[in-house]
């Protein structure tokens, strides 16, 4: 029962990883770059959310807004940090321009929303709910549901839709879509707004479960790289399962190990899979020629 | 050229000292965090310093001069802290600082008035080490004072609160993972032992940590009655939420912070009960204490009318009042004359927390004895007197405990 109670505590706070890293692999995928303000998308989206629903908009409208302001946000990064660095094939320049962003956008926030955390109303009952003799909050499993719902959506879109098929053929090689009439660029652009679109989402969702503040994006984003890394960082699959990998690791090594060493496994495990398996868990192992 | 510069920087300094008439301000320097997780403690310490100035310039200010506020936010970051420091002393020159709600930022930042000797007051901070960082022998004088309850003084209230009063045998340590957190720890777990009591369970949890389950679960396998609680209100609120996710309901006691804002909003109904040894509590039991509660409530407009930390508005406003009225005695902004007037205060100081008769001597530097603290208790969203009898009989004056106090330096 405690191992239950641990691994759900688990499963909520590696779903938490796994969307904000579905969204680093998002942008990989088709442009092989990252947006290292992830987190502070996350962030945004999380405080766009807060200042609505004080506004006295309902939970779930404003969900649909925020997304809309982090698909924005996103071709913004995009647009200013990405393309120029891709336009001069710059092989480094989009790492500090996305990190140096993603700093603006905290010193923003901060100014526009302080610095002290803020509590986030709940859409939902707060009172536990027994499952299998383990307490879990009505929140959680939204979190948990809402991050898989999301996930299968833009899958879906990738599989089905003529634009997702665009995104595809993009990612697996930019060079041949562009020759095949494919606008590569506006793709890396939508990858960029729906990566962004996925933090954002991430943000209202677990708002409600953690604090609101500007300082929020930072811890979170740095596991999520690393639930993207463990996953690899070209498999939606992996990031679910790195996610939840690193969230029950988490939770469990608290308990049985010390809470002082808790961050400690999941570090481990990222150098494992670095020595070991470096594309990832899932990952596709690509050769890259000098 | 070197030389030149330095008679040119001299001939200048001169030319102000020549400029300069008895009516200069006295700079004061006030640092503390007044953005993130610590700021309710931080703005509410500067709102009670600048109520306090303000009313001692329409008087008439110290010595015939006016006070002027230098502040700075120290972010809560020792290096933050250390800048600050640095910039007071050489630049703003400034006369004495008062401030510093974080341990560690006091630790990393009063070493430069002690070797500058300008007196620091400490408002809010409580790490026991804080007073003690310069002792004699090597340091004949110490320029550190402080006007805030110690964590000597809350640690063993703490356990004294658990496991006398309410009679829990068992209870568990959750400390967050900074100096003040560890520092507490250490200090319960000796007041523990002190009562011949172990904790079933001592957890460590990191500022930011978005999950407590596995400290709670600990706690809550061992047995543990209640939590006893080191750190601050974000981290402090995910515990009451933690709590009340896992079903399962204890009492929290913890030290001071438990009082703070964004614990009791992010808690919410999960944080009431919580109780905390606190030198103030926003209640009007004595009319100098309804005249400064109407005059911040009047002045800076809380949310509810509620301080977001009584404590460190009270204590805050004293220690500007104790430091005039030292410049006053020591008639002179000079820190070794200031010094020695606050090591030996002539006049009685009537402050919020309570009369400030003879608070300092040159060996002992905490203006705040157990006698002074009572209990809080979380109700409905603001802090309120735990115990009735506190509430009546904090309405009598009080006084530090001498006697006290060398015990507890011994």
């Amino acid at each position: 029962m405690i191992l239950l109670q641990l691994i759900y505590s688990g499963i909520a706070l590696g779903m938490i990883y796994a969307v904000i890293a579905f969204g680093y692999q998002l942008t990989f995928a088709t442009s092989g770059t990252l947006n290292f303000g992830q987190g502070e998308a996350l962030m945004l989206g999380a405080l766009v959310g807060l200042t609505l629903v004080g506004l006295g908009v309902n939970y779930w409208l404003m969900i649909p807004i925020v997304c809309v302001f982090g698909f924005i946000q996103g071709a913004v990064v995009e647009r200013i940090a990405v393309r120029p660095a891709i336009k001069t094939r710059s092989e480094f320049g989009w790492i500090m321009a996305t990190i140096a962003l993603g700093i603006i956008f905290r010193n923003v926030a901060e100014n526009v929303w302080g610095r002290d955390d803020l509590p986030f109303p709940s859409p939902l009952p707060v009172a536990p709910v027994q499952i299998a003799g383990a307490n879990v909050l009505p929140m959680e499993m939204l979190v948990v549901v809402g991050a898989l719902a999301m996930m299968l959506l833009v899958e879906l879109f990738n599989r089905k839709s003529i634009h997702g098929k665009a995104f595809v053929a993009t990612s697996n090689d930019r060079d041949a879509a562009g020759l095949m009439g494919i606008n590569t660029g506006l793709v890396i652009t939508f990858s960029y707004a729906l990566s962004s679109l996925t933090a954002s989402f991430a943000g209202v969702l677990i708002a409600p479960l953690t604090l609101t503040g500007a300082t929020m994006g930072a811890v979170l984003g740095l596991k999520a790289f690393a639930v993207a890394i463990i996953g690899g960082l070209s498999s939606g699959t992996g990031v679910v399962v790195g996610g939840l990998i690193l969230g029950i690791a988490e939770t469990t090594t608290g308990f049985y190990l010390s809470t002082g060493y808790k961050d400690v496994p999941g570090l481990v495990l990222l150098l494992l899979v670095l020595a070991f398996k470096p594309a990832g868990l899932f990952g596709k192992t690509a050769i890259k020629k000098v | 050229m070197n030389h030149r510069i330095k008679l040119l920087v001299g001939a200048l300094a001169l030319a102000c000292m020549g400029n300069a008439h008895a009516a200069d301000p006295i700079k004061i320097g006030v640092s503390g965090p007044y953005t993130g997780g610590s700021s309710s403690m931080g703005v509410s310490m500067r709102d009670g310093v600048r109520l306090a100035a303000e009313e001692i310039n329409k008087s008439g200010g110290v010595l015939g001069r006016q006070l002027v506020l230098i502040e700075r936010d120290d972010e809560a970051k020792n290096e933050r802290g250390v800048q600050i420091a640095q910039e007071l002393i050489n630049k703003e020159q400034v006369a004495a600082v008062v401030g510093y709600i974080n341990t560690g930022v006091a630790l990393a930042s009063q070493r430069f008035f002690q070797d500058a000797k300008i007196p620091v007051f400490n408002n809010v901070a409580t790490g026991s080490v804080i007073t003690h960082q310069f002792k004699a022998p090597e340091n004949p004088d110490n320029y550190v004072f402080r006007n805030a309850a110690h964590d000597s003084i809350q640690a063993p209230m703490i356990v004294e609160e658990a496991v006398v009063r309410s009679g829990f045998k068992k209870v568990a340590i959750l400390a967050d993972s900074t100096n003040y957190g560890q520092l507490g720890r250490e200090d319960l777990e000796k007041a523990l032992a002190a009562k011949g009591v172990k904790a079933v369970a001592t957890e460590k949890f990191n500022i930011k940590d978005v999950d407590m389950t596995a400290q709670l679960l600990k706690s809550k396998e061992a047995g543990a009655q209640a939590v006893l609680t080191y750190g601050i209100g974000p981290e402090l609120a995910q515990i009451a939420n933690g709590m009340a996710k896992l079903g399962w309901k204890v009492p929290i006691v913890g030290s001071w912070t438990l009082s703070m804002a964004n614990y009791i909003d992010n808690a919410g109904a999960n944080g009431s009960g919580a109780r905390m040894p606190q030198t103030f509590i926003q209640e009007p039991n004595t009319p100098k204490r309804k005249a400064f509660i109407d005059a911040y409530l009047a002045k800076f407009k809380p949310k509810n009318n509620r301080i977001d930390s009584p404590v460190s508005a009270a204590q805050g406003y004293d220690s500007i009042y104790l430091l005039a009225a030292a410049i006053t005695q020591a008639n002179s902004t000079e820190g070794p004359k200031v010094r020695a007037a606050l090591e030996d205060l002539q006049k009685p100081v009537e402050g919020v927390v309570m009369t400030y008769d003879k608070p300092f001597t040159h060996d002992d530097h905490d203006a705040i004895t157990a006698n002074l603290v009572v209990f809080g208790e979380v109700k409905d969203g603001r802090v309120v007197y735990a115990y009735p009898d506190d509430l009546k009989a904090t309405a009598q004056p009080r006084k530090k405990d001498s006697a006290a106090s060398a015990a507890a330096s011994k």
